[in-house]
């Protein structure tokens, strides 16, 4: 059972000066899991990610990693086994697509470079980016890019990945390209964190949902419960909103 | 032999008896600039690197306190270098390493020393600010994926930032070049020090300057044609290859730069 459990938040809070972003927050993530993180512009999803990757310090509270305070493992084995994926995609710029997907391997992984090329080949290959794998990022579309960053992030075996909107950014056409890939990740059984404003993906991917406001959990529960019949009135105004558009 | 009465003649004859020294005034010019702004370089980006460490109020409070301390002498190096003349540095460093510290310094290494320490502190602050113009997302980035600070230092945020200010780079050697004439003061034979004792000989200042004004213009003018050569040159080819299919070579597409990829 906690062999199951890959983290655990623990009352987490973060204070930007005297503003409470994350009040009290407490979930736990199990393997496999595919959770989206739904909510208002504001209301904290960012923040929580972040501070789950350390971008952020917490000011309370506890992310527990297999049982263990995150905060005492050796950094960057835990930043590996918890990748990210960003919004602005954040591709290193001055390497290409490839070396791109090459250099954590080699510095934190320690991994040779052959091994290191080959793991990015195949992971480029799973999000169809092999022809481009020459490219600098300022020469692919947001598309690619969110894609080459996706396999950036799997290239270091990650045991879960933390998405923050990774389609926000992205022109309407190139949504479809990269929700493609996260559905082929999901299938494939990677643990994932969500942020998205993509209520379809919410719906038919995740097995769970939760529902942000205003610096808590307001609602954490299945999607068919959520999108149906959820329990909070917040979340109803919320979906209605949203879903309106 | 009588002398010259036009000005031609004079720049005639001025080539003629003190060209070599001209060209040897050059060279020393040319390699008191070069000297100084690599030294001066490697010193601003030590300086900077030093001056972007992270301190985060979890460290301990002797690395806090050092920090801070490195950090105000930085300040203070910085601040006046750049706020006074370097021909009154080179004064106050020459004669005062004599004075002082009974340390005669040879021209050129003193003339070096002393552009390089300058030259620094400008570098310093030029390196800091394309250290900070860096996208934080791309440090954010590498730390996502398990990086010290200096790893992404090293390979992700310094070549962005080096390549970013290349321009500034470059200005700052063609300054020294023009600048390094003030290294007269502690006789060096650079470029405007043979000028001058040419020039002293016939008390012709006018045509012995025109010709040292027409050489530093020539070393400045070429010095920004290469830069700006070099700097197409790091941009990397206008091309890239998209392998259209790993064993057949004639499928590949090559795209010029700027031009839109096509997404599948
Ligand atoms: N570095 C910061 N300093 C101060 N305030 C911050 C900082 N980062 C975020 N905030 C504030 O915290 C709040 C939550 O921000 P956050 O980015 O987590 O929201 P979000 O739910 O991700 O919103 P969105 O859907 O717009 O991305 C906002 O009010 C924001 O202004
Ligand atoms: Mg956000």
């Amino acid at each position: 059972m906690t062999d199951m459990n890959i983290l655990q938040v623990q009352n987490l809070k973060k204070d930007f000066g005297s503003h409470q972003v994350l009040k009290d927050i407490t979930f736990s993530v199990n393997r496999g899991d595919v959770i989206s993180i739904i909510g208002a512009s504001g209301s904290g999803k960012s923040t929580l990610l972040r501070c789950i990757n350390f971008l952020e310090d917490p000011t309370a509270g506890k992310i527990l990693y297999h049982g263990k305070d995150a905060e005492q493992l050796n950094r960057a084995e835990y930043h590996s086994k918890v990748g990210m994926v960003f919004q602005s995609f954040n591709l290193f710029s001055n390497m290409s697509a490839l070396d791109n997907c090459i250099i954590g391997q080699t510095l934190v992984l320690k991994r040779s470079k052959q091994e290191a090329k080959k793991k990015a080949m195949e992971y480029l290959e799973k999000v169809g980016m092999t022809p481009y794998m020459n490219a600098r990022p300022g020469q692919l579309s947001g598309g690619q890019k969110q894609r080459v960053a996706i396999a950036r992030a799997l290239a270091m075996d990650p045991e879960i990945l933390l998405f923050d909107e990774p389609t926000s950014a992205l022109d309407p056409e190139m949504v479809g390209e990269v929700l493609s890939v996260m559905r082929d990740l999901a299938e494939g059984g990677l643990t994932m964190l969500v942020v998205t404003h993509e209520m379809g993906f919410a719906r038919d991917v995740s097995n769970r949902v939760i529902f942000m406001d205003q610096g808590v959990i307001a609602e954490d529960a299945p999607p068919a419960e959520i999108f149906t019949n959820p329990k909070q009135q917040r979340t109803r105004e919320f979906l209605s909103r949203i879903l309106d558009k | 032999m009588s002398l010259p009465t036009t000005f031609f003649g004079w720049i005639q004859l001025l080539i003629e008896k003190y060209g070599p020294l001209f060209l040897n005034g050059a060279g020393f010019t040319m390699l008191i600039a070069i000297s100084g702004t690599v030294l001066g370089f490697l010193l601003g980006l030590l300086v900077a690197i030093v001056r972007t460490i992270p301190v985060s109020k979890k460290d301990n409070i002797f690395k806090r306190i050092l920090m801070k301390l490195v950090n105000i002498i930085l300040n203070v190096y910085i601040e006046v270098f750049r706020g006074t003349p370097m021909i009154v540095q080179a004064m106050v460093i020459f004669y005062g390493s004599m004075m002082y510290l009974g340390l005669r310094m040879p021209a050129l290494g003193a003339a070096i020393f002393i552009i390089s320490i300058n030259t620094g502190a400008y570098m310093a602050e030029i390196i800091r600010g394309g250290i900070i113009s860096v996208d934080k997302g791309q440090k954010e980035a590498a730390h996502a994926i398990g990086m010290t600070h200096w790893q992404s230092m090293v390979h992700v945020v310094l070549p962005q930032a080096v390549r970013n200010i290349m321009p500034s780079i470059g200005n700052e050697f063609v300054v020294n070049i023009k600048d390094s004439s003030v290294l007269n003061v502690i006789s060096v034979s650079e470029l405007f020090f043979v000028g001058k004792s040419a020039a002293g000989t016939y008390a012709r200042y006018f045509e012995a300057f025109a010709i040292i004004a027409a050489i530093y213009f020539v070393l400045t003018f070429t010095t920004t044609r290469l830069l700006r050569l070099l700097e197409k040159k790091m941009d990397g080819g206008k091309h890239y290859t998209i392998c259209g299919s790993q064993s057949a070579a004639d499928a590949t597409i090559t795209l010029e730069k700027g031009e839109n990829v096509p997404h599948d």
